[in-house]
């Protein structure tokens, strides 16, 4: 239940096969509104499962160049084009839609702060990756040390 | 005009400046109390949001994309209590989902515009989403926002408290703009909860109860999982 973000904000399975359900049975009768396809998206992009936030995000991308019919629903969709994109941590695509939906609305505060939320994540991620490095550096010097220090032994 | 909160103020500690609230490790409060808020679009859900996390106004504030989160560590009775508030969006559009963030909420803030007549006409709606999806022991606080703009009121304090009577909430005025009243609306919620806690009313052990309470072990204990050993609920 402790939450930092919205980024950590996971959604229930329940709530993922309820609007997996209504969007299969609509696309078995035909034709998916684009409510339907959204509310599923918006399930999907917040899937503990990498799979399903990339299939969200294919269902976003389909949404604002086909179906988005004015600016509100395609902020809507860039917002979450970003969310999805900074969960499975493409942080440079996350960081081009979230700032494509500040340039059409640069005031927007929940945007400004998914940017920061953004920023943050790629951050830690990068300190993280570097504590990973020099852990191996460190490892592999020391293996590297025990060798040298064994070949000196041996030619003794 | 009578207000909800004109007899007396209630003294509750919150941190006193963003500085020391930073400072705040993650595990120097004793509980997280989740909360939504609720109400139609316009009515200023957003704005009590970052009034009350940030003591900022925007006028004109865009509508909200699905939902919004934010968190502010508050003190009721010496215990440090972290608030977690989803604002949702008040767009028929998103209603669908949204609903499923009112699960396991243990405070729903319920908001209408004291000037727009329909807003406060939709309550019933919203209180009945609220009941059915949340659990008997919710803390139900209505609130109507801009107090600011008395010359346009539209609905009465006198209807809207009997409104709240009826239906067993707490309930008072408030202003987002000028952050009148917008922190009692957030501690007297936290108050009543942890009041719950404390006499038995509210079973942390009850499924989404909306509470969490911290445990030590959690602090000293990295390799125990989280998720498991922290929650009570």
């Amino acid at each position: 239940m402790d939450v930092e973000d919205v980024l950590s904000d996971v959604v229930s399975m329940e709530d993922l096969k309820k609007f997996e359900k209504e969007y299969h049975n609509q696309l078995t009768t035909g034709t998916v509104s684009q409510e339907t396809k959204f509310h599923y998206a918006w399930c999907l992009v917040r899937s503990n499962y990498p799979a399903d936030i990339r299939k969200g995000l294919i269902l976003l991308e389909q949404l604002i160049k086909h179906e988005a019919n004015d600016d509100d629903a395609k902020r809507n969709y860039l917002y979450y084009l970003a969310l999805g994109n900074s969960r499975i941590k493409e942080y440079s695509t996350a960081l081009q839609f979230i700032k494509a939906f500040l340039h059409m609305q640069p005031e927007n505060m929940q945007a400004q702060n998914l940017l920061v939320t953004i920023q943050k994540k790629m951050e830690s991620d990068a300190h993280k990756g570097m504590a990973v490095a020099g852990a191996l550096a460190l490892g592999l010097s020391a293996i590297v040390g025990i060798g040298f220090a064994l070949s000196k032994n041996l030619k003794k | 005009m009578r207000r909800a909160t004109d007899a007396s103020l209630p003294t509750f500690g919150t941190m006193s400046s963003k500085a020391s609230e930073s400072k705040m490790s993650s595990s120097q409060y004793s509980y997280i109390f989740k909360y939504i808020i609720v109400g139609d679009m316009g009515v200023g859900k957003s704005c009590l949001l970052h009034q009350f996390t940030e003591q900022k106004f925007t006028a004109d504030c865009p509508h909200t994309i699905g939902v919004e989160f934010g968190t502010r560590i508050i003190e009721v009775s010496g215990k440090k209590i972290k608030l977690q508030i989803w604002d949702t969006a008040g767009q028929e559009r998103f209603r669908a989902v949204t609903r499923s963030y009112y699960r396991g909420a243990a405070g729903a803030l319920m908001v209408y515009d004291i000037t727009r007549r329909s807003s406060y006409n939709h309550l019933s709606s919203w209180l009945s989403d609220t009941r059915n999806l949340t659990n008997p022991g919710t803390v139900i606080y209505l609130i109507g926002n801009k107090l600011d703009m008395e010359s346009n009121r539209d609905v009465s304090y006198e209807e809207a408290k009997q409104f709240a009577d009826e239906n067993g909430l707490m309930f008072l005025e408030a202003s987002a703009k000028t952050g009148e009243y917008v922190e009692d609306a957030f501690l007297k919620t936290a108050q009543i909860i942890y009041e719950c806690i404390q006499d038995g009313r509210l079973d942390l052990n009850a499924a989404d109860s909306g509470v969490q309470q911290k445990i030590l072990q959690c602090e000293t204990n990295p390799n125990v999982e989280k998720d498991k050993s922290c929650m009570q609920c």
